[in-house]
């Protein structure tokens, strides 16, 4: 168990929710069957939740679809009331909305925007101005900072609209960044994103970090955008949290193997290779297999011995098949790593 | 509270180069109004058109064309300020764009009031407004019911306020709220006459349980002066009611968002 952070950016303890959902059966019929008898039932979209995130900590949140990222996100946000559970961000209580919470936080969703559609993005930075009440010389230095980051010159004026989606998020960020807040809630930030744009967002992420200390939770399906930015990684699955520990620990515990990779003189069949490993795959000169961790070099030397081996590598299994099976997992512990 | 004024400003022009934008619905705008105008005028004309009609329910022409020009005026106060903001209240429930309204530091209830603007109906205000002095310079007026016009003017716009609002917040739990407007609209229809050019049941009906006649004729009435005390009462009462209510109303549904997935 962690102990609790007397001065925790987030504090979450227990955290619940529960969505009421009207079934509907597909079809007309199905709708004047539930029009006339609304049938109703209970979605735990998050069942006890626990974690404390230090000031200018960096953590990914990970987990399947409907997982329960975005609730919990959402939640910390003061968007949704919890359900039951204790939460605290940066000393405020969330579901209270107090205009000092709201000037501390902020919360991007890479499926949602905020920037007015038919004007340049710079006109809802100026709406977003007054709202937060941002001084003149701060709005100055900070459009400056983001416009050097983000490369945002040459599309600020430009109506929304006719911005192409990498451009509208690096502007949606700057929006949502405006304020400087001190805690961010990233949901998917780099959704649909080409490589590049990504790695624009994700240098822009750790900077605004560095430079602010702020604290991040950053939920994405890109493990590339977590094991960039996030030493700790938060695993939910089910509503429940699976895994809470360093990134290295979970690759570690991710099943016990590593993979081997070969490159060979003159080709083997699949079957020749499965006393060495499990998971064999051939393809021509080149095979692959999963050796548990402690039997790697014993294994490796067996193969090097018995086969006309060009190459030989050794790897850790990527995070998602580490991931795929953590969420295989039948045992539900919170694994702390 | 200057902060505030402020950020209508911003709003205003920021909806404004937005509509800018698309210039070819202002030819749309002006038809529509002209048309209301139009149907404003028409239903008059029957009313008083037979030969040797003086009055209708106490009221002469000139009078009854102050009721007309309340509901024009109303008509724009309601297409320029109220319903753009309404509206889109419901479609911000069903995409979760609401989301980014409660994320703000600033009252979501004021966000969502004072956010958009269709200028293209400027046109009915002024219809309406014109109506008014025109059918005023026929009449008596005194600086005091000129006062207690405008007075209770303003409590009726806020009346229309809380009903608009109340209805399109239920957008909350049933996120369709299109017919609730409709609802609205037809009843509202009903103020383009005096009350007292109803039977006495539709008439108690107008003003205690939906108060259109608090919305066009008591205002006329103070123009004319012949408003009697307890009206004159009511609609202010009516109004702050209202207004605590409707802010409960409110206050409980962004309790109870659920904020649409993703
Ligand atoms: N507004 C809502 N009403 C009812 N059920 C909801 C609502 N929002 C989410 N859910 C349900 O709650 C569960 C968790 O959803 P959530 O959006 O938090 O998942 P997620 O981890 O963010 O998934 P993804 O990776 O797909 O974004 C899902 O089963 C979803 O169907
Ligand atoms: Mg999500």
């Amino acid at each position: 168990m962690t102990t609790p952070t007397p001065d925790a950016a987030v504090h979450v303890r227990d955290l619940r929710k529960s969505y009421t959902v009207h079934e509907k059966e597909p079809g007309f019929l199905g709708s004047l069957r539930s029009f006339v008898r609304r049938q109703s039932r209970e979605v735990e979209a998050v069942r006890g939740v626990s974690f404390d995130l230090a000031p200018g900590e960096v953590v990914g949140f990970l987990g399947p679809n409907g997982a329960g990222k975005t609730t919990t996100l959402k939640m910390l946000s003061g968007l949704l009331h919890p359900s039951g559970g204790e939460l605290r961000v940066a000393g405020f209580e969330p579901r209270r909305r107090e205009a000092d919470f709201l000037r501390r936080i902020t919360l991007v969703m890479g499926q949602k925007q905020q920037l007015i559609w038919d004007l340049p993005a710079l006109d809802s930075f100026l709406v977003n101005q007054a709202i937060y009440e941002i001084p003149d010389p701060q709005y100055r230095a900070t459009m400056h900072e983001f416009t050097e980051v983000l490369g945002l010159e040459g599309i600020l004026k430009k109506q929304v609209r006719k911005l192409s989606l990498g451009e509208r998020m690096k502007c949606e960020l700057a929006a949502a960044l405006l304020h400087r807040p001190r805690v961010l809630f990233l949901d998917e930030p780099t959704i649909g994103l080409d490589v590049n744009m990504q790695e624009a967002v994700r240098a822009f992420i750790r900077d605004y970090n560095e430079r602010y200390g702020a604290t991040v939770i950053l939920t994405s399906h890109y493990m590339a955008d977590v094991t960039a930015l996030a030493r700790r990684i938060l695993v939910i699955d089910q509503g429940q949290l699976v895994f809470d520990g360093d990134l290295a620990r979970l690759v570690e515990r991710g099943g016990g193997g590593k993979t081997v990779r070969l490159q060979l003189r003159r080709p083997v069949t699949a079957e020749a290779l499965a006393g060495y490993g499990s998971d064999v795959k051939v393809d021509g000169l080149s095979a692959e297999l999963t050796v548990p961790r402690a039997e790697v070099s014993p294994r490796a030397a067996r193969l090097l011995a018995d086969l006309d081996v060009a190459d030989l590598t050794v790897e850790d299994p990527p995070i998602e098949a580490v991931m795929a099976e953590l969420f295989g997992r039948k045992d539900r512990e919170v694994v702390r790593g | 509270m200057t902060r505030y004024l402020r950020l209508m400003r911003l709003f205003t022009g920021a909806t404004l180069s937005a509509q800018l934008e698309y210039r070819a619905n202002f030819l749309g705008a002006i038809l529509a109004s002209l048309g209301e105008v139009g149907v404003a005028l028409l239903g008059i004309g029957v009313l008083f058109g037979q030969p040797g009609t003086e009055t209708v329910g106490g009221w002469t022409f000139r009078e009854a064309l102050l009721v007309t020009g309340f509901f024009m005026l109303t008509e724009g106060v309601i297409s320029v300020f109220i319903q753009p903001n309404m509206s889109k209240i419901a479609e911000a429930v069903r995409t979760g764009s609401m989301d980014f309204t409660l994320l703000k530091p600033l009252d979501a209830q004021f966000g969502v009031s004072t956010r958009h603007l269709n200028v293209l109906r400027v046109g009915d205000l002024l219809i309406g407004l014109g109506l008014i002095a025109y059918a005023a310079s026929g009449l008596t007026v005194t600086g005091g019911g000129l006062a207690g016009a405008a007075v209770l003017y303003l409590s009726a716009v806020v009346i229309v306020y809380c009903i608009w609002l109340a209805l399109s917040t239920t957008a909350f739990w049933f996120v369709k709220t299109q017919n609730a407007s409709e609802l609205f609209n037809g009843v509202f229809g009903a103020a383009r006459f005096p009350v007292t050019a109803f039977p006495v049941p539709v008439r108690a009906l107008l003003t205690f349980v939906v108060p259109v006649a608090l919305i066009t004729t008591v205002p006329a009435q103070a123009l004319t002066g012949t408003l009697t005390p307890a009206l004159a009462l009511a609609s202010p009462l009516v109004a702050g009611a209202a207004f605590v209510l409707t802010r409960l109303f409110w206050l409980r549904a962004v309790a109870s968002y659920t904020s649409a997935s993703s």
